[in-house]
């Protein structure tokens, strides 16, 4: 009963900072990250699928290491990397640097999401596209392409909900996402519990959401295929 | 019309077509058969070059569609540093030749290190002869075993897609060349469409012509694959197993297509294991076994009087 009334008494408080700058921040940073990661992975996946094998063997190395090492040791390093690179950044809020490190993480999963997606359509498609004539990159166009988005999108919206979990990470530089807010209000109030459980459902609600617009918009593409 | 000339094909070390050569005369029809992995459907894929031959060439209307195979060319051959080094060893000009095409010495990967003379004798060979791959394809209606609609195309946009996207391109090229024409974009989608309505009520499917494939019968689907390659009009027609997918009540239907192309004057080749269809329908058939032509003749000659041990050993387990 104590437990629900501080819960209540903290969200009457503190409302603002878990739904309007948490959350805010948390879905501001799986957009860029999704969004960055989904432009820079379609170079990278257009790298893999070119002819040249230093750029191919580059791009590899790339997908490999991300995957390979932890977020929080990407962003770490990031924060202390990028601003030495780019001396703009050292001034301005570590939530830049993090913003990058978060595109370049996202870039190497949704390339491989690409990859994966263009891979998985029939062969025989372009096959049958080349053996009238058509040029690779026609077929490739209105073929193949049109195709493997229904592969990609559904594996994308997964990629975004693994993101919106990852951005908590991100409280490590206090960017202001819900885990910062947890940080925050946890400090102000020393009612651990409480604070935990609220943005344990904020997140379970945010996920949730967002994965059951993803599974109708799958099923809506499936029933216009 | 279609001229394939010692085609080799291996795949990572495994050779399927171990020097295949073959015409097909205009209006021929050649009914290709043997067992699987004989190399039938690999010697057709390699006819529109779906699969590049490793060694070999494919003429199409007297236009070479791969590159020019030195080993298929004496002057080539004798302009080369290997030929010449053979001749200054003793070997005579026949002797030369027969060694570099027995043990394959020239350095095809490299033409340089074959001398400048020689390189500029491929060089030429494929500038006077040469013909881009995909004018060589337009060419060339291939039907598949597995159908290979467009799954994002419906009935009437699988068959229009290719002429349209083609006949587009030309008239951007003619215009490009300066050439006056009152077509426009427009014109082509039109006349794309009446073909296409045209071909479907050929084979009776006019009215499925805005479904998607994924709803039609492995029949309609293979029909409305054929007439899709024929939308490009073009001058052979390769069916690779064209019924081997297919549900035995459909295999009527598409044999009956095909047997009204081959009527009309339709060049074709085909690859099937449809023994009494190929009797009927072939000028000349041909027995692949172990990446060669084991046996090659009329159907007269070939299903009743084989002459390779082999061709009989398969005939006698097909046909019965």
């Amino acid at each position: 009963m104590v437990f629900l009334t501080n819960v209540a008494n903290i969200m009457a408080k503190y409302w603002q900072v878990f739904l309007l700058q948490g959350i805010g921040y948390t879905l501001l940073l799986s957009v860029i990250a999704v969004a960055g990661g989904a432009f820079f992975g379609s170079l990278l996946a257009l790298a893999k699928r070119s002819g040249l094998k230093v750029l191919k063997a580059a791009v590899a190395v790339f997908v490999e290491v991300i995957r390979g090492t932890p977020v929080l040791l990407q962003l770490y390093i990031g924060v202390f990397v990028f601003p030495m690179i780019i001396p703009k950044l050292s001034s301005l809020p570590y939530i830049y640097s993090v913003s990058i490190v978060l595109i370049l993480n996202s870039s190497a999963y949704v390339s491989e999401i690409i990859r994966s997606g263009i891979e998985a359509v029939d062969p025989g498609q372009m096959e049958a596209a080349r053996s009238l004539g058509l040029t690779q990159h026609t077929a490739m166009l209105s073929i193949v392409l049109p195709q493997a988005i229904k592969n990609i999108l559904p594996a994308l919206g997964n990629e975004f909900i693994t993101v919106v979990k990852e951005t908590s990470l991100a409280s490590t530089f206090f960017v202001g996402e819900l885990m910062t807010a947890y940080l925050k209000v946890k400090g102000n109030t020393y009612l651990t519990m409480e604070c935990l459980a609220i943005v344990g459902v904020l997140y379970f609600a945010l996920t949730f959401i967002l994965s059951k617009l993803l599974k109708s918009m799958e099923r809506r593409m499936k029933a216009r295929a | 019309m279609l001229d394939i000339k010692n085609i080799y094909k291996n795949f990572d070390g495994l050779q399927v077509l171990k020097g295949v050569s073959t015409h097909v005369e205009k209006g021929e029809v050649v009914v290709i058969i043997g067992v699987s992995g004989s190399g039938k459907s690999t010697l057709l894929r390699c006819m529109n070059l779906l699969e590049e031959p490793t060694f070999g060439e494919v003429w199409m209307e007297g236009r070479l569609m791969t590159p020019p195979d030195p080993y298929l060319h004496r002057d080539v051959i004798r302009a080369s540093n290997t030929y010449k080094k053979l001749l200054s060893e003793g070997l005579d000009d026949e002797a030369a030749i027969r060694k570099i095409k027995d043990e394959d010495l020239l350095k095809e990967k490299h033409p340089k290190a074959e001398g400048a003379e020689y390189a500029s004798l491929l060089k030429k060979i494929s500038e006077e002869n040469g013909i881009d791959i995909n004018l060589g394809r337009q060419k060339m209606g291939m039907v598949f075993q597995n159908f290979n609609l467009f799954n994002n195309k419906t009935v009437l946009e699988n068959i229009t897609l290719a002429p349209i996207k083609i006949g587009k391109q030309r008239l951007r090229d003619a215009k490009k060349r300066g050439e006056n024409t009152e077509k426009t974009n427009d014109d082509v989608i039109r006349a794309a469409n009446e073909k296409a309505m045209k071909l479907l009520e050929r084979i009776g499917l006019q009215d499925k012509a805005g479904v998607y494939p994924s709803t039609l019968s492995g029949g309609q689907r293979q029909r409305v694959a054929i007439i899709r390659a024929l939308a490009m009009e073009p001058d052979v027609m390769l069916f690779d197993e064209p019924t081997s997918a297919l549900d035995p009540e459909m295999v009527g239907e598409v044999l009956d297509l095909i047997r009204d192309l081959v009527r009309d004057g339709m060049t074709s080749v085909i690859v099937t294991h449809e023994m009494g269809f190929a009797r009927e329908v072939a000028d000349r058939v041909i027995f692949m076994h172990d990446g060669v032509i084991a046996e090659e003749g009329t159907p007269e000659e070939v299903f009743s009087h084989p002459k390779n041990p082999r061709c009989r050993d398969f005939l006698s387990k097909v046909l019965y």
